[in-house]
């Protein structure tokens, strides 16, 4: 029927090729500080939260605009334990370097979101559903952030924490952790969606009255689903504090958090496993290489670039581009 | 915590809450009738009610148009431009089935104007001062500003029409049908593209209206309008989605809860509750504060 651009199975080598390519780059003579370092940093930090979005949204038909919420958790819990030390005692005076990319916190950082989203998802999706679940996490995404202004000593206020170790002398475990955690994800949710659960979550967006029919429980399903692009954001948010040390409201609760993760997303292909990594890919490198060579107008070329996709690529590149793609 | 204030203070700030709510409702009546044919929740308001700010301020200072004469100006060109979005950003979209689509171009379209504002005006804070901005009037016997009066006015003369529009001609039934069942009206005969239009194209308008609210009443920047959409998402929730005059009254019960929080709480608490009754409202009562159950929107 359609012609195929790119067969199936050659997706699946692009992409352990492109993964290998990106391990070996710091082997390279000079690229550990080229900014190329840096800029594949963040595309990494994006593709995970786009990866958690579509997993909620792409894959579970759940449209969440609170997702910069379950980030800025993921950074507080990390800056708040390792500022606080709350975790390794003595252990910390020590080992000083025993909170950076600490597994324990940045797992207790998605965790964290991931109970907030069930917190919230509970209620909020056993009675919204679309247009209203959407604007609820919208809603939620705003209180959170108010919470936290007004947290106290807690959450440092308006200014918010600082992590105690303040400067790095290289971003190579930053990258090498930011890659890890981008393929780890995308092989996780590449499993989940394989298994019986995945199906579950597909047969619950694509319609909700048959699969209660055959037997899934829709309520839970879908709050698992919501939960689990919860703990996937807030990882995403523990690993940025590792990069930016300072978490404040205004930066790790910024709505870009959640708008340039979904449109990455929507760019790339919703529900696909590839499209997040490729659209974060994509369109970070458009904003970026605007900010460069436009810098008074950059965020004007991103506004046009979201509109013209949008206008002339609805269905996302993979799905454009990709041939028949296998969607997991 | 405060002690109960006298009766003046009770009356002066709801006076003041209804007034500056009708800001949101007159923006909410606009993001109503947008969601109400094309199912968009569309973000980009906000940012359209400050570009009509800035208009408003540039005829003012540029050709000594009065702000309120400037209606006159504004809300055709509103229309124009809405009518212009529609066809131009929004039409391809809305035959698809993804919603996506059209709210990433919302957002897309936020983004471009906010940007295209500062690149133009600068990121500074902006105000339209005429000679009346300071002066005051006494409504109930309690004094108030003039200005925050004229854009209560506003609100309520433009809510109004649409009402009416909707009500008594032949095309705001037409817009009614497509918001109750889409499907349905197009089977009678009615274009989604027209209706999808003529609701954009208000929508703008009462955009521009509330524009020349903003621009007499509140110093403004270019980034200001997304709180402002935010703002006219709880009041329309709170009126009920694809209610028109609730959504005025949303705007309304909105300024007074802001009013009353800032007040007897804390300035600071003041997004956090009224964002807590949106998620309440939404939960609990979905169809809005104002419709009877048995009526669909």
């Amino acid at each position: 029927m359609l012609k195929q651009a790119v067969p199936k199975q050659a997706w699946m080598w692009i992409a352990i090729a492109v993964v290998a390519a990106l391990a070996l780059l710091p082997l390279l003579p000079g690229a550990i500080d080229s900014y190329a370092f840096s800029f594949l940093f963040f595309v990494f930090i994006y593709a995970i939260m786009a990866q958690g979005w579509n997993l909620v949204a792409g894959f579970g038909g759940q449209i969440s605009l609170g997702n910069h919420a379950f980030f800025g958790l993921g950074a507080y819990t990390t800056a708040i334990l390792w500022s606080g030390n709350y975790l390794w005692g003595s252990l910390y005076d020590a080992y000083p370097r025993i909170y950076y990319f600490d597994p324990v916190t940045m797992v207790l950082g998605g965790l964290v979101a991931a109970v907030a989203a069930i917190i919230i998802g509970l209620p909020l999706l056993s009675k919204l559903r679309g247009d209203y679940f959407a604007l609820g996490t919208l809603g939620f995404g705003e209180i959170v952030k108010v919470m936290f202004i007004n947290g106290g000593d807690f959450t440092g206020g308006a200014f918010g924490v600082v992590a105690p170790a303040g400067t790095f002398d290289t971003l190579l475990p930053h990258y090498l952790v930011g890659l890890g955690l981008m393929v780890g994800v995308a092989l996780a949710i590449r499993l989940l969606m394989r298994s019986r659960y995945g199906l579950a979550l597909i047969a619950v967006r694509d319609d909700e009255m048959a699969a209660s029919a055959n037997g899934i429980d829709v309520l839970r399903v879908k709050v698992a689903a919501f939960a689990g692009s919860a703990f996937i954001a807030g990882i995403a948010g523990s690993l940025y504090t590792y990069y930016i040390f300072h978490v404040g409201p205004d930066s790790v609760f910024d709505l870009d958090w959640m708008l340039l993760p979904l449109m990455m997303t929507v760019v790339g292909g919703t529900g696909t496993l590839l499209g997040p990594i490729l659209g974060a890919f994509v369109m970070y490198a458009v904003f970026d290489l605007a900010r460069i060579v436009v810098p008074d107008y950059h965020p004007v070329i991103s506004g046009l670039t979201i509109i013209l996709a949008m206008l002339f690529l609805p269905k996302g590149l993979m799905r454009s581009f990709g041939g028949r793609v296998r969607v997991v | 915590m405060q002690a109960i204030p006298p009766p003046e203070i009770l009356l002066q700030l709801s006076l003041n809450g209804a007034l500056g709510g009708a800001m949101y409702g007159v923006a909410a009546v606009g993001l109503s009738l947008i969601f109400g044919t094309m199912r968009l929740i569309f973000l980009a308001q906000g940012a359209m009610i400050i570009l009509a700010a800035y208009f408003v301020r540039a005829l003012f200072y540029g050709l000594g148009i009065d702000p309120f004469l400037s209606l006159l100006i504004v809300v055709p060109v509103g229309l124009g431009v809405g009518w212009l979005v529609y066809q131009g950003l929004f039409r391809r979209a809305a035959a698809e089935e993804d919603r996506n689509i059209s709210l990433l171009i919302a957002v897309g379209l936020m983004f471009l104007v906010q940007n295209l504002m500062t690149v133009v005006w600068g990121g500074n804070t902006a105000a339209v001062v005429t000679s009346y901005t300071a002066s005051g009037i006494e409504i109930l016997g309690v004094r108030t500003s003039f200005t925050r009066s004229m854009g209560f006015l506003i609100a309520l003369a433009g809510t109004g029409l649409v009402v009416l529009f909707l009500r008594k001609t032949l095309v705001g039934k037409a817009v009614r049908a497509a918001s109750e069942d889409m499907e349905a009206a197009t089977l009678m005969g009615i274009s989604p593209h027209r209706v999808n239009a003529i609701a954009f194209a208000i929508g703008i308008a009462l955009a521009g209206a509330a524009g020349v609210a903003v621009a007499t009443t509140f110093p403004f920047n270019p980034f200001a309008g997304f709180i402002f959409s935010l703002k006219a998402l709880v009041a329309l929730a709170l009126g009920g989605i694809g209610n028109v005059a609730g959504a005025l009254a949303g705007g309304i019960i909105l300024g007074l809860i802001e009013a009353y929080v800032q007040y007897f709480i804390s300035g600071g608490w003041t997004n956090a509750i009224a964002y807590g009754v949106f998620l309440a409202v939404l939960m609990f009562k979905p169809e809005g504060l104002f419709s009877r159950p048995y009526k669909k929107a």
